[in-house]
């Protein structure tokens, strides 16, 4: 591997980390997707105790 | 002065003083490994016990010992002897000072290794199957208990230690702030001396006692609400250190920095304080406590959730540094150049992945309504294997992995297998418990060895079948990389010796390291006060209700 001039490094260690916030992002919304899913397949949909 | 500066200024630990600390983590480590050696394959047993698949071992006294068994040292042995052994080597090594006190830093080793033995023996023997959550009234016999507290006790001489060296570390350097990792640890231990509270009062005023014939009677709802005090804390106190090595040693592991130290601090002090009042929600299904205190802990369930989520967008930002650093563009670039042969990056990785739906899992738990589908059912021991078992453990790995050449002298054995090991591990977890979170949503219940008892319901049963019998891959999966490990840690110890500098020890730097940091993020007794302030707020009347009341005791029954 080789080494990143330093005026490169600098520039990523300053910069917004864009993957992790589009990674946060799609893990967001899978999260709530598989909240509500679990709300209203499995919870709801199942009806009061018989 | 920075943390930077402190790491590399020219401190030289004495040799002694560096050879005790590796001695004290050596030998916490050797406990907690040589545990979890033990538990391991009772848990593939109670796989194929359960699956009805071999019927030649099905014995319901073996499976509920064995369970009892597996649970108190995978839960309580395992991880307090390593999270012991990991905060000896980061006081010293971070502090950059000698121990406060290895004498009282061996007497608590001794106190709560004596305890291991005394719990194991009627463990063992099938004298204490009430499984590692104790469930009152049901009683063991006396020495599991005393055993018991033997551990928590011991444990709390390690809590004063990294409280005491991290007081006169600051002391000695005012207004500095205390080295990340040291700072992780030393509210790792004052959070466990808090939270052991609940467990320790009902073994000592009311398991003990009734053990030992002193008393007739106990207060099971008293039992569940004091344990319940401990119970989910306890998870945060296990993976305290694994965020520890993820913010501390990871990045520098990757090859790039931590992209903060501050957010760190934050998430550090959120686990701490919002750990501990969350603990009704293992208690949604009783009726000992009023719903709106179960509401309340729902709430602070939710809260628990944000350090966590905080912590995975630091490490993940962390990581993106170093992949770019090495060469990685784009959106998700990065994610190709990562090291993934380093076995601290791997776990971490890994640990992350299995985190998402842990966490998730966890938030349906905590959720009020939601978790009355799941309680009881197979889907629980499936969200805490993954989050334990998995995203815990795999931490445990890397950290051993990293430290053993460090604290033993020699070089870590074959590369290769390590990777491999940790790759069977990450997939057996997932073979494992996703059937089990399926298998909970179906219906399935847990704590049963056998499911002959539902046989009238035929069609449920059959339902089972197939997730019956991708758990036992799982299980064997998980069995064979555990001994891998257990074997990789053996044969290092007859490898050549690493040199020197392979043996300093050095944690990560943030890309902005504080010069200052507020005075809250380093504060120890803000954060005290505040969580005994929580504490009674949470706590007070859900315990002091059983006297106002006079709830109707049980009189014990097992041993």
């Amino acid at each position: 591997m080789k080494e990143l001039p330093e005026e490169e490094q600098k520039k990523i260690l300053e910069s917004s980390p864009k993957g992790t916030w589009v990674i946060m992002f799609i893990y967001g919304v899978l999260f709530t997707l598989g909240f509500l899913y679990f709300w209203f397949e499995l919870f709801v949909a199942r009806g009061p105790v018989k | 002065m920075t943390e930077s500066t402190l790491s590399s200024r020219d401190i030289a630990l004495s040799e002694e003083s560096t050879n005790t600390t590796n001695k004290l983590a050596f030998w916490n480590f050797f406990i907690a490994f040589a545990a979890f050696a033990l538990a391991l394959p009772m848990g593939a047993y109670q796989v194929l016990e359960r699956s009805g698949m071999v019927p030649a071992i099905e014995n319901a006294a073996v499976y509920y010992a064995s369970t009892s068994t597996h649970g108190v040292l995978m839960a309580y042995v395992l991880s307090t002897f390593f999270i012991m052994g990991f905060g000896y080597h980061t006081a010293v090594h971070s502090l950059k000072q000698k121990l406060w006190s290895p004498t009282f830093a061996w007497a608590g080793f001794w106190i709560a290794a004596i305890g291991v033995v005394l719990a194991a023996i009627p463990l063992l023997t099938g004298h204490a199957s009430v499984l590692y959550t104790f469930y009152p009234p049901e009683i063991a016999h006396p020495s599991f208990y005393i055993g018991a507290a033997l551990l928590v006790v011991g444990s709390w001489f390690w809590c004063i230690d990294m409280v005491v060296s991290t007081v006169t570390w600051k002391r000695a350097n005012p207004g500095k702030p205390v080295p990340l990792v040291m700072y992780g640890t030393v509210l790792n231990a004052m959070l466990w001396l808090w939270t052991s509270i609940g467990v320790a009062s009902e073994v000592l005023f009311q398991l003990i006692p009734v053990s030992m014939g002193w008393a007739d009677s106990l207060d099971p709802g008293l039992s569940r609400v004091l344990f319940s005090e401990t119970l989910h804390a306890i998870v945060y106190f296990w993976l305290f250190p694994c965020y520890l090595v993820m913010y501390a040693i990871l990045p520098k592991e990757a090859g790039g920095k931590l992209f903060s130290d501050e957010i760190a601090r934050v998430a550090f002090v959120m686990l701490f304080i919002f750990s501990v009042p969350i603990g009704m929600h293992h208690l949604y299904m009783d009726p000992i406590v009023a719903a709106g205190w179960k509401l309340l802990h729902m709430f602070g369930t939710f809260m628990v959730a944000v350090p966590t989520l905080i912590t995975g967008f630091t490490i993940i930002a962390t990581l993106e540094i170093a992949g770019r650093l090495r060469g990685g563009k784009g959106l998700f670039g990065w994610l190709k150049t990562l090291d993934y042969q380093n076995p601290v990056v791997l776990a971490s990785v890994f640990s992350l992945l299995m985190l998402t739906v842990g966490g998730w899992g966890g938030v349906i738990n905590a959720s009020y309504s939601l978790n009355a589908l799941v309680h009881n059912t197979q889907w629980v021991p499936g969200h805490f294997h993954l989050i334990y078992g998995g995203t815990t453990i795999i931490m445990y790995f890397a950290a051993a992995y990293w430290l053993w050449p460090k604290i033993t002298g020699h070089q870590l054995f074959s590369n290769k297998l390590v990777i491999t090991q940790l790759w069977l591990w990450f997939v057996g977890m997932w073979i494992t418990t996703i059937p089990w979170h399926y298998l909970g949503i179906i219906g399935q219940p847990r704590r049963v060895d056998t499911l002959q008892a539902y046989q009238q319901s035929e069609e449920l049963v059959r339902s089972w079948d197939f997730s019956m019998l991708i758990m036992n891959f799982g299980a064997l999966t998980l069995l064979v990389s555990g001994l891998l490990f257990v074997y990789i840690l053996f044969m290092t110890s007859r490898q050549p010796m690493v040199s020197d500098s392979e043996r300093v020890v050095s944690y990560s730097e943030a890309i902005h390291p504080p010069l200052q940091v507020p005075h809250l993020l380093n504060s120890l007794s803000f954060w005290n006060w505040a969580m005994l302030i929580y504490l009674v707020a949470s706590y007070g009347y859900p315990v002091l209700q059983f006297w106002f009341i006079g709830t109707p005791e049980s009189p014990a029954w097992g041993y």
